[in-house]
């Protein structure tokens, strides 16, 4: 399989324009599905039952967004604050990425990529020294290939920085040990 | 054909309102819809999309009967050519292996062949190229649905989804490349239930164990020499000829090779049924039709592989009126590719008489891209088109065979020019080459050209491809004897097959 070329300074630029330009489409729909839920008469009723599309967000929401409720998922929210996760479809990406309080790297991969198998380990390194102030989200490519696709990944590794439900940065390819350091400190923003 | 009228009718009514739609919003939702995702589908639309047009691609896997499915790409890409040459590469590694230690390899202990780790490797491979063409078509800017198509009228397109959402689409001009799928026999008890075909073999997890491939078709032969090749117990079971369509006598020396290989071969045989013994195990039931003798042998896995049918059934063709082959099930296809409805064109496997092969579906299907798009008028040339057995002795061919050769040129109108040779790799290793041989098929008048050419032996494919070339510039017998060989190289022996100047019989 070829390749992509690198992209340009511009062509990035321009990517991670319309990345975001995606992302804040998802975001202002996700919130306008949320205050349609929040309906605080009804907050007991709200079940799991969902609307359609993917970009449902959960009705139990820890964030300065959403009215404070004690509906089971919001202890399990609390609780799964796990540093390094695996996305498991749309809403997760949702919830866990666009949504997360935490800056958030997300590391698009596939099973068949060697590359990718050297730089996770690498990642997970980077993410651990800083000690909780940004997390990663793991995307499979082959089980998310429309989310992939949506976010412009060519080649694997890719990894898109995100920060407030925006795009701040990414890459392709391999980075060592110190890039990765100063990539991921220019990502919290220290 | 009262229904037919009265569906027309209907559609009619329909085809106002979208006539109407049409002329209220200007065009069509896309100038091309292909439907199908494969080898040719996937070359066209790029290529119309390429030209400016706007392409979208419906590619659809329903899951076998086993429940295997793949991604993007088609039969090639995932349960055809590719997982079977790289296969095919390691059964052939194991030879080599076998071989190395003539040449001075100290290899100690029993090398064995572990399947799980060659079907990982070749699945990852074949989704790598998922993906890809996944990319390609985003880059190319051509829309991709996950959608099963079938045709409505001849401008609008119907899309299903897995979870049955339906998608409507209408398309100025519509290009089927659905492609075939494996046959499954229709009159043996447990075949469906306890078989699989070449849509799963691919994709196992786990070894096939001790497996009967039931057919002699190249797909046959070609999973049978690899599985043969890895240390598997296997056997074919042949009905009546091997490789039809193929040059006979080259056909024989194939399955001879397998058979010296250590493939066993029940020939004249047909099964009569498979059960599921409390073991696990499948035990099938055949009648020799020669003897008229029952025999029965249990196996791990039972391969079907009786022949491919067309995947036109679910396209709705009947509504639209597009004319399938009674016999085959296939579309009938004009030299430009269209149907019998004017702007809905087919191609690939399930256009009728044409060959069943990847690289004729890409040329085709860009071909016909251009000329949708007005920018050429050329054809298709499907002929003289070259192509390789992969069986593990490799046979290659170009144009006729001898059959077919006398049939046109009358048994006296054709010279036929032979050999049997010895590759060098053979010699050291103390390989059997009694099957290496090399068979050129010429015009006896005129300026003799050459029509056929059949080749026998180690990279067949890779011999083939340069002599595929010589008979599109449409090469001479002489022309063949004035170039010198490249020494030493098998390839080399189809020139030395001028200087013997011995006609075969």
């Amino acid at each position: 399989m070829r390749r992509a070329r690198k992209p340009s300074q511009s062509k990035l630029k321009k990517e991670i324009r319309e990345m975001a330009h995606r992302l804040l489409i998802r975001r202002v729909w996700t919130l306008s599905v949320k205050d349609i839920r929040c309906l605080p008469s009804s907050a007991a009723t709200i079940s799991s039952s969902s609307f359609s599309t993917s970009l449902q967000s959960p009705p139990s929401r820890v964030s300065l967004l959403s009215p404070p409720r004690t509906l089971p998922r919001t202890l399990h929210q609390i609780s799964r604050r796990e540093v390094s996760f695996n996305v498991q479809d749309n809403e997760d990406f949702t919830e866990r990425v666009i949504n997360s309080q935490l800056p958030v790297l997300v590391d698009f991969h596939a099973q068949w990529c060697g590359p990718c198998k050297i730089l996770g380990p690498r990642l997970e390194k980077a993410i651990a020294k800083q000690k909780g102030r940004v997390a990663m989200a793991k995307v499979d490519i082959d089980e998310h290939t429309d989310l992939a696709i949506e976010y412009g990944v060519s080649a694997v590794p890719t990894v898109i920085a995100m920060r407030g439900g925006d795009v701040v940065d990414h890459f392709v390819g391999i980075k060592d040990d110190d890039e990765l350091d100063s990539f991921v400190s220019k990502v919290i923003g220290q | 054909m009262a229904a037919l009228c009265r569906g027309s009718q209907r559609w009619k009514r329909i085809h106002c309102f979208h006539v109407f739609k049409r002329k209220f919003t200007g065009k069509h939702d896309y100038d091309l819809v292909v439907i199908g995702g494969g080898s040719g589908g996937l070359a066209c639309s790029k290529e119309a999309a390429q030209l400016g047009q706007k392409v979208a691609v419906l590619d659809y896997v329903e899951p076998s009967a086993k429940g295997t499915k793949w991604g993007l790409g088609g039969t090639c890409v995932n349960v055809g050519c590719i997982p079977k040459k790289l296969m095919h590469q390691a059964a052939l590694l194991g030879t080599a292996v076998k071989d190395a230690q003539k040449y001075g390899w100290q290899i100690s202990g029993t090398v064995s062949h572990d399947w799980s780790t060659m079907a990982e490797a070749v699945q990852n491979y074949v989704k790598s190229l998922n993906w890809g063409h996944r990319v390609q078509l985003q880059d190319k800017k051509v829309t991709y649905l996950n959608l099963k198509g079938t045709l409505v009228d001849k401008h609008t397109i119907r899309g299903l989804s897995k979870a049955g959402k339906e998608t409507i689409l209408t398309a100025k001009n519509i290009v089927l490349a659905t492609g075939g799928r494996p046959k499954y026999p229709s009159n043996v008890p447990g075949a469906v239930e306890h078989g699989i075909t070449s849509d799963d073999i691919f994709w196992l997890k786990k070894s096939p164990g001790k497996t009967l491939v039931v057919g002699a078709s190249y797909v046959a032969l070609e999973c049978a020499g690899f599985l043969t090749g890895i240390g598997l117990n296997t056997t074919v079971m042949v009905r009546s000829i091997a490789l039809r369509g193929f040059d006979q006598q080259m056909a024989g020396l194939v399955t001879d090779y397998m058979e010296s290989y250590g493939t066993r071969f029940e020939w004249k045989s047909v099964p009569t049924r498979v059960e599921r013994l409390s073991s696990g195990a499948l035990k099938v039931t055949w009648t020799n039709t020669q003897t008229g003798c029952e025999h029965s042998d249990t196996f791990d896995s039972v391969l079907w592989a009786v022949g491919r049918s067309p995947e036109t059934k679910a396209l709705g063709l009947d509504k639209v009126g597009v004319q399938i082959s009674k016999e085959t099930g296939k579309v009938i296809v004009g030299a430009d590719e269209s149907s019998s409805v004017p702007n809905i064109y087919a191609f690939g496997d399930i256009g009728e008489g044409r060959p069943e092969l990847t690289p004729t579906a890409i040329k085709a299907g860009r071909l016909l891209a251009h000329r949708l798009a007005g920018r050429s008028s050329e054809l298709m040339n499907y002929d003289n088109v070259a192509t390789t057995v992969f069986t593990p002795l490799e046979y290659g061919c170009v144009g006729l065979s001898e059959v077919e050769a006398e049939r046109r040129h009358g048994k006296d109108g054709i010279e036929v020019y032979h050999a049997f040779y010895k590759p060098l790799e053979f010699t050291v290793s103390q390989r059997d080459s009694s099957q290496c041989y090399i068979k050129v098929i010429c015009e006896r008048e005129g300026n003799q050209k050459i029509l056929g050419l059949h080749f026998l032996g180690p990279n067949a494919g890779e011999v083939l491809q340069g002599f595929s070339l010589a008979l599109q510039c449409g090469a001479t017998y002489p022309q063949l004897t004035r170039t010198v060989g490249i020494h030493p190289t098998s390839a080399e022996e189809l020139m030395k097959l001028s200087s013997s100047l011995v006609p075969a019989e």
